[in-house]
């Protein structure tokens, strides 16, 4: 093991520093104000540094590492030229108070992603301004709050999501300050249509939804879904997790959607560095763009002394809708992430459907080698698909019910399995309406052959006797970690005063 | 995007093993009334090299702060970040991971995060961190929310919370956001005329769920009244101090004083500005905050060999596990800059946050000296202050500004943006990157703003 809180190296100082500049009067404090105690931060040689941190990185799994088909996360490779770009001082070395002159290459991006954007999802006004996905729904929601508030509609008091969104729908909703109506899925996991008729009212403000839902199943009946909202006097709310699917193909502005958010690190490969950064862009239809939070960036023709300073003729602005509704975040989002995926774009281009193509293709291409080398392996009856249908989208589901009745194996064991082989597991036990759930997505980045070896992979594990499951993973960093031992034994910090660690 | 899409070309291979022919096939699903007709109105793919030559002509475009003197910070400060903390993050392994909810393969970011959750925990003074909110704005957003949910049945100001009212607007607009579901009121702590808390609006916020203030604060001022805060506002009231972490080198950890949560924009320790994000937020605070927080936490705990190993914990207060009666709807958050964060903490230790808090204080105090020479420029707060302080100039701030700029200067943050009726007051910051020959330069644009381009009565 390698500690933080065991390393010395560089007593005394750690990193080398210019000294600091010569005052006349030196630099003092009121003793009230002074520190009094040091933190106990440990002092790293660069080398220790390097060596401590190195070692933690390889106890962790990437895409980098190995296939990582964890469904809704959408984990496709993220080019490295993204990395290269966003280092770039031209953008992290910038400050968002700097005037626009000096900021006209980084709006001009701004701008071409807010287009894009708009066409990718048939909506009118973009902004990109929240952070992450969760962040661009409560965005958008406040927008139609506000929205509703400015027409009068104030008893509209509720947001419906199905039981089978993902758990920031709610949440997001919520913190708003609605009130959840929850729907039920019918048995192959779409919207039951009767159950959204049966609570759209003049108290609905909103239905949020994915498509294809969390299933990875296409909501067929998504245009009648809008129209039984919109007759209620709602708007309709489209979760970009699952954009990666569409792209080229379908859009929510013409399943019916008001507002969509877009998950910049899902779909335009963002890296997700091991929990975030993220951006969650939204965009809206014409009724919702007055509300909308800065910043967005507006274009014109340049004037004659602003082309000193442009970038292509035109002149790019930052502008603020008339009752936004404010900010969500202090600055101008993401502003890191946005360049990152506006590379990512810039590769695909008009091509973005191809893209979107080849991670369907994948997913049911992965879908039928499962089923087919567990029926050459005779242990097809060990699981079922989380919903009947001929082809899935980007993601499929798998049901472990089968065989945790019949043999005890779970979910759970199946994804240390897989660990075991080298895998990221994929989701498990999501969505909730699939029992014993396994989600799978593996994105269009992979190869056919590692399609092949993953299914030969999945099924041996599936052959694996339940003794050995419930042992695994044993090649790992660390075995099953006991998380009722954590939440039991809480420790959220080193405890120095025992000193056990060193 | 050839080089992206492993299996292109192999479509129809793969499409035959599934009985299908066409791509077609796959999207059968889809209602031709939903489908896009046609290509996308978007440009041609480009190649990486294509993609690298816009970036640098149109990143170049933008005025990055090495290329001028610069004393913009007002929240977000240019710094120096080593460069094995660049090297180190980009590792394929930190960089390409989702969220760690597979502990036995995400050890190395567990254990990262719970090391950075100590060396936050130490640095201000608390004993619980969180690992990362998106960024100061919205850790300091949640906390009003979350003292509220803490003290809301004891409260007698009910639902209300005291925000200073020096906070930046688009900070408190942030915070009306996230308050106004919970029907949270914010009210204003005065400040007097010296730049500080009044300490009769203290008294005021009693009975409140919560305090919010900031050292140093919105015009780079230490405010020795805040030390006595939690005192006058009682156990009942939670004290919320807004930090910038560089500067509890020097300053006292607002723990020691008795905040009850500490938030800030972490950025200065670790992650270049980016013009504003990616940051990361610091959230932090004592155990009746816990159950109640938001954000992931790390906790540690064993395999089950009985070995050491890390994993998320607390999760029920999450909107994956408690979806609408979530304590916040964070999923995704800031663990990457966080990291950062964590690699240049243990590469300054304590003695070198100490240094970096004096350079940062040194130079801003070399400059006072030099402005204070000058006749026609006044300063009108005391100090003591960290980084950055008031300066008030002949003629409009927008005016001085555009000369500076003129002569390749970012000269400071013009306070008319904060607020409108003041017009000839900027915000003059200094960093650790800020050099004696910018100083200069400064003081002498400044001198000849004074004496030529200035309102003389």
């Amino acid at each position: 093991m390698s500690h933080l809180f065991g390393h010395n190296g560089a007593i005394g100082k750690g990193y080398a520093q210019p000294q600091p500049m010569a005052t006349i009067t030196p630099v003092s404090l009121p003793s009230t104000l002074m520190r009094k105690q040091a933190p106990k931060w440990p002092r790293l040689s660069e080398p220790e540094m390097v060596r401590h941190y190195t070692w933690l990185s390889k106890r962790n799994f990437g895409i980098d590492t190995g296939f990582y088909p964890l469904g809704s996360c959408t984990m496709k490779h993220n080019p490295r030229i993204n990395e290269v770009i966003a280092q770039l001082p031209g953008i992290a070395d910038i400050h968002p108070h700097q005037g626009e002159k000096h900021l006209q290459g980084l709006l001009s991006i701004y701008y071409e992603m807010q287009e894009m954007l708009a066409v990718c999802s048939g909506m009118d006004e973009v902004t990109l301004q929240p952070v992450a996905g969760a962040q661009g729904e409560f965005t958008a929601v406040r927008c139609i709050q506000e929205y509703f508030r400015q027409r009068g509609e104030d008893q509209r008091t509720k947001v419906i999501v199905p039981d089978s969104a993902h758990g920031t729908n709610p949440a997001s909703a919520a913190m708003a300050g609605y009130e959840i109506v929850e729907i039920p899925s019918r048995a192959d996991g779409r919207i039951d249509l009767d159950a959204l008729r049966a609570v759209a009212d003049e108290t609905t403000a909103a239905m949020m939804i994915t498509n294809p839902n969390t299933l990875g199943l296409f909501e067929q009946d998504i245009v009648e879904a809008s129209t039984i909202v919109h007759d209620a006097g709602g708007q309709m709310y489209y979760d970009g997790a699952n954009f990666n699917a569409i792209l080229g193909l379908t859009s929510p502005g013409l399943m019916g959607f008001d507002a969509v958010h877009f998950n910049l690190h899902k779909t335009y490969s963002q890296p997700h560095g091991g929990g975030g950064p993220g951006s969650g862009p939204i965009g809206v239809k014409s009724q919702l763009a007055p509300f909308l939070p800065s910043p967005i960036a507006g274009k014109r023709d340049a004037t004659a002394e602003e082309l000193l300073h442009s970038v292509d003729g035109s002149w790019y602005y930052w502008l603020t809708p008339e009752h936004t509704i404010g900010k969500v975040q202090q600055w101008h989002g993401n502003a890191g992430a946005v360049v990152r995926c506006w590379a990512y774009y810039r590769r695909y281009g008009n091509g973005l459907r191809t893209m979107s193509e080849h991670a369907v293709l994948n997913a049911n291409y992965l879908r039928h080698a499962i089923h087919r080398e567990a029926e050459a392996a005779g242990v097809s009856h060990m699981f079922r698909d989380g919903a009947e249908t001929i082809v899935a989208k980007h993601e499929f589901t798998l049901s472990m019910e089968p065989a945790k009745q019949a043999v005890g194996i779970s979910a759970m064991d199946v994804a240390k399995g897989l660990l075991d082989r080298g895998y990221m597991a994929p989701t498990v036990y999501f969505p909730l309406v699939v029992p014993e759930c396994m989600m799978i997505e593996p994105t269009e980045t992979e190869s056919k052959d590692t399609l092949d070896t993953f299914a030969k992979h999945f099924v041996e594990v599936l052959q694996q006797s339940p003794e050995s499951l419930h042992e695994a993973p044993t090649t790992t960093p660390v075995r099953r970690v006991d998380e009722v031992y954590a939440a039991r034994n809480l420790c959220l910090r080193h405890p120095f005063e025992t000193n056990e660690l060193n | 995007m050839v080089d992206q899409l492993p299996n292109l070309g192999r479509e129809k291979e793969m499409l035959a093993a599934m009985g299908m022919e066409s791509m077609e096939d796959l999207f059968i699903d889809i209602p031709n009334s939903v489908r896009v007709q046609g290509q996308l109105p978007l440009p041609d793919p480009q190649t990486e090299e294509e993609i690298l030559a816009d970036a640098r002509r149109l990143l170049g475009a933008n005025t990055n702060h090495a290329s001028r003197p610069s004393f913009l910070g007002a929240g977000l400060y240019r710094n120096y970040v080593p460069a094995s903390v660049f090297q180190l993050v980009t590792r394929g392994e930190f960089l390409t991971a989702y969220t760690p909810y597979q502990p036995e393969v995400s050890q190395g970011m567990l254990q990262s995060m719970w090391e950075f959750q100590t060396l936050i925990s130490e640095l201000v003074g608390l004993p619980i961190a969180n690992l990362s909110l998106y960024d100061g704005s919205t850790a300091a957003a949640e906390a009003l929310t979350c003292a509220v949910r803490v003290h809301g049945r004891k409260a007698t100001q009910e639902n209300t919370v005291y925000v200073s009212e020096l906070t930046p607007p688009d900070r408190l607009s942030v915070m009306h956001n996230y308050c106004q579901g919970a029907d949270i009121q914010i009210k204003m702590l005065k400040h007097g005329p010296d730049g500080k808390v009044a300490l009769t609006s203290f008294e005021e916020a009693k009975g409140s769920c919560g305090v919010y203030v900031e050292q140093p604060n919105p015009y780079g001022i230490l405010d020795e009244g805040l030390t006595t805060a939690k005192e006058i506002i009682g156990e009942d009231t939670a004290l919320i101090v807004g930090i910038q972490p560089v500067s509890l080198g020097m300053v006292e950890a607002p723990g020691a004083y008795g905040a009850d949560m500490v938030v800030g924009e972490g950025q200065p320790l670790g992650s270049p500005m980016t013009c504003g994000g990616p940051l990361y937020g610091i959230f932090a605070c004592h155990k009746p905050y816990l159950r109640l927080m938001p954000g992931r936490i790390v906790g540690r705990s064993v395999d089950v060999d009985g070995n050491e190993a890390y994993c998320l914990t607390l999760s029920t207060r999450e909107q994956h596990i408690r979806r609408h009666r979530a304590t916040s709807n964070i999923c995704t958050n800031e663990t990457l800059i966080a990291l950062m964060g964590a690699m240049h903490m243990a590469l300054l230790g304590p003695e070198g946050l100490q240094e970096l808090a004096l350079r940062n204080m040194s130079a801003s105090q070399k400059l006072k000296e030099e402005l204070s020479n000058i006749a026609g420029l006044n300063l009108p707060h005391e100090g003591p202050h960290f980084n950055e302080f008031v300066l008030e100039v002949p003629g409009s701030a927008n005016s001085c500004l555009e000369y500076l700029d003129s002569q390749g200067i970012f000269g400071g943050f013009n306070l008319q943006e904060w607020n409108p009726n003041i017009t000839n007051q900027i915000l003059v910051t200094t960093t650790d990157q800020t050099s004696l020959s910018d100083i200069q330069m400064l003081s002498a644009q400044l001198r000849n703003w004074v004496n030529h381009k200035g309102v003389k009565a």
